[in-house]
């Protein structure tokens, strides 16, 4: 059987940096920082009052009766998704509907509703939880949404493997697509964690970076031997992923080709990594896009910033590339961008579809001083053009389900 | 304000629905409120009123008039509720 050719046809983007693709990527080339002290309203009491949210107000997208129907996490979906499809100049009422899906990877889905819900019962000692808080919770809400709104009636799902939920989302989709079970798929991810309840839970683990005490956004800093852990982000990408003929039978313009797919399982501890689960899923990625290791030109490292992640991220690397691991440009934009958790493989997707687009490296920030265990070319300080043809996105996750992309330039397709 | 004033108050500001839609004969659901809408308004009619809603809602509310009916019924409640505490009042003391 011959796979079919997946095509990115539409990009969408509401992260810090940005509340457009533009936006977005204009602040992260130029290298700032969304990572911020966060408002005390949420932040008292934390280790680590740090995070990187968006400048987004519901009310700006939604009217009332709406958005009641809506928690943040969806709303940030939505308008996300809406771009994704502007920009791929999609007409629904065009296209077969049973043929067009969506799936969205999030980590918590409506963690403001579970919140407000738990303060209604336990703070104020009321029993007048909001009659719409299942369906503003529910972790396939944003999905549920995207479909209703424009009428998509081909496969719905929603997968969540933590910090690599929406490279999976990703992933399947371009499944879906190669195995001919469905033509348009808008995929992608989002996140809305900054509540106390979730700061908290991820306080205590002890796995978040310490304040930069003279300047916050700095806190976060993949492979530098004073990095400290991960900064929280909220936020939401979309992708449209396209069967390539029917792109090229409506006259779409093709940012990008979505060539591979790694899946593994590290199996081994519920949080620590391991070189050998990394290395496979981006083995089977390249194998996937029949390519060989030699063929990539830019890694997207998940790149947390915790001290685990950074150095098994690093020596999988080498064990994939060889010795040309020293020569491939490696970066980790959530030194500025901070993790989007389950929206994270997803934005970083679409990150790494803009360097092929623009032949771009965005930089790896913060990496003040070098660590033996990452000994790659971080890409550090400052972004960098490059001519790209093959690119990969990592994303790793707790619980042990290693995502990673390969994404082909349009020149090379 | 009456209670259709009062109503149409809640519905115009929380809901968004024009004013000139709000009519006792119009139904919810072409109002843009579905039934969980309907028993989130509930919440606001509490406090609106200062009553305390104890009985199920009832799920047969169809029309403006229906809620405006409803409300009227749990003032009436309401206050015989109280009148038997405020005539007891003067025993106790």
């Amino acid at each position: 059987m011959t796979l079919r050719r997946v095509a990115v046809t539409g990009l969408g983007v509401v992260a810090p940096l940005g509340n457009s693709v533009e936006e977005f990527w204009g602040n992260l080339i130029a290298g700032r920082s969304g990572v911020r002290r966060l408002p005390s309203s949420i932040a008292q009491g934390l280790r680590s009052p740090i995070g990187a949210s968006v400048q987004f107000d519901g009310k700006d997208y939604f009217e009332p009766p709406r958005l009641r129907m809506l928690d943040r996490v969806s709303q940030l979906a939505l308008v996300a998704a809406r771009q994704a499809i502007e920009d791929s100049r999609l007409n629904f009422d065009a296209e077969r509907r049973e043929r067009c899906g969506v799936f969205v990877g999030t980590g918590l889905g409506g963690a403001e509703t579970t919140e407000e819900g738990y303060h209604t019962l336990y703070a104020q000692q009321s029993n007048r939880i909001k009659p719409y808080s299942v369906l503003n919770a529910m972790a396939n809400a944003p999905a549920a949404w995207i479909g209703i709104d424009y009428g998509l009636n081909g496969p719905m799902l929603t997968y969540s493997t933590a910090c690599s939920s929406s490279a999976v989302a990703l992933g399947e989709a371009a499944r879906r697509i190669q195995y001919g079970d469905a033509d348009v798929m808008l995929a992608g991810g989002v996140e809305a964690p900054l509540v106390v309840g979730v700061l908290h839970a991820w306080d205590a683990m002890r796995t978040l970076a310490t304040e930069d005490p003279d300047e916050p956004s700095n806190s976060c800093r993949p492979f530098s031997a004073t990095r400290t852990g991960l900064v929280l982000a909220e936020g939401a990408a979309f992708v449209v992923l396209e069967d390539w003929g029917h792109a090229l039978a409506r006259g779409a313009i093709i940012h990008a080709e979505l060539a591979g797919y790694g899946l593994t399982s590290d199996v081994a501890h519920i949080t620590r990594p391991t070189i050998e689960g990394q290395a496979k899923a981006m083995q089977s990625a390249l194998l996937a896009a029949n390519l060989a290791p030699e063929a990539v030109d830019y890694v997207n490292a998940h790149g947390t910033a915790t001290l685990q992640n950074d150095a098994v991220e690093t020596a999988a690397i080498k064990v994939v590339f060889g010795e040309r691991a020293y020569a491939i440009p490696v970066s980790s934009t959530k030194s500025m961008h901070g993790h989007l958790l389950g929206a994270a493989g997803a934005l970083e997707f679409v990150i790494t579809a803009l360097s092929l687009m623009r032949g771009i490296v965005p930089p790896t920030m913060h990496l003040d001083a070098p660590d033996r265990a990452c000994d790659l070319d971080y890409v550090s300080g400052h972004a960098r053009t490059a001519r790209l043809q093959v690119a990969m996105s990592n994303s790793f996750a707790f619980g042990g389900t290693n995502a990673v992309l390969v994404l082909k330039a349009i020149q090379n397709c | 304000m009456n209670t259709l004033d009062t109503l149409a108050d809640i519905l115009t500001r929380d809901y968004c629905v024009a004013r000139e839609q709000i009519t006792p004969e119009a139904t919810l659901e072409t109002l843009g409120l579905d039934s969980l809408s309907v028993l989130e308004l509930m919440f606001k009619i509490e406090d609106r009123y200062k009553v305390k809603i104890t009985d199920d809602t009832p799920t047969d509310l169809v029309t403006v008039s229906d809620v405006v009916r409803y409300i009227d019924s749990l003032l009436a409640r309401n206050s015989a509720t109280q009148r038997p505490r405020s005539s007891e009042a003067p025993i106790d003391t």
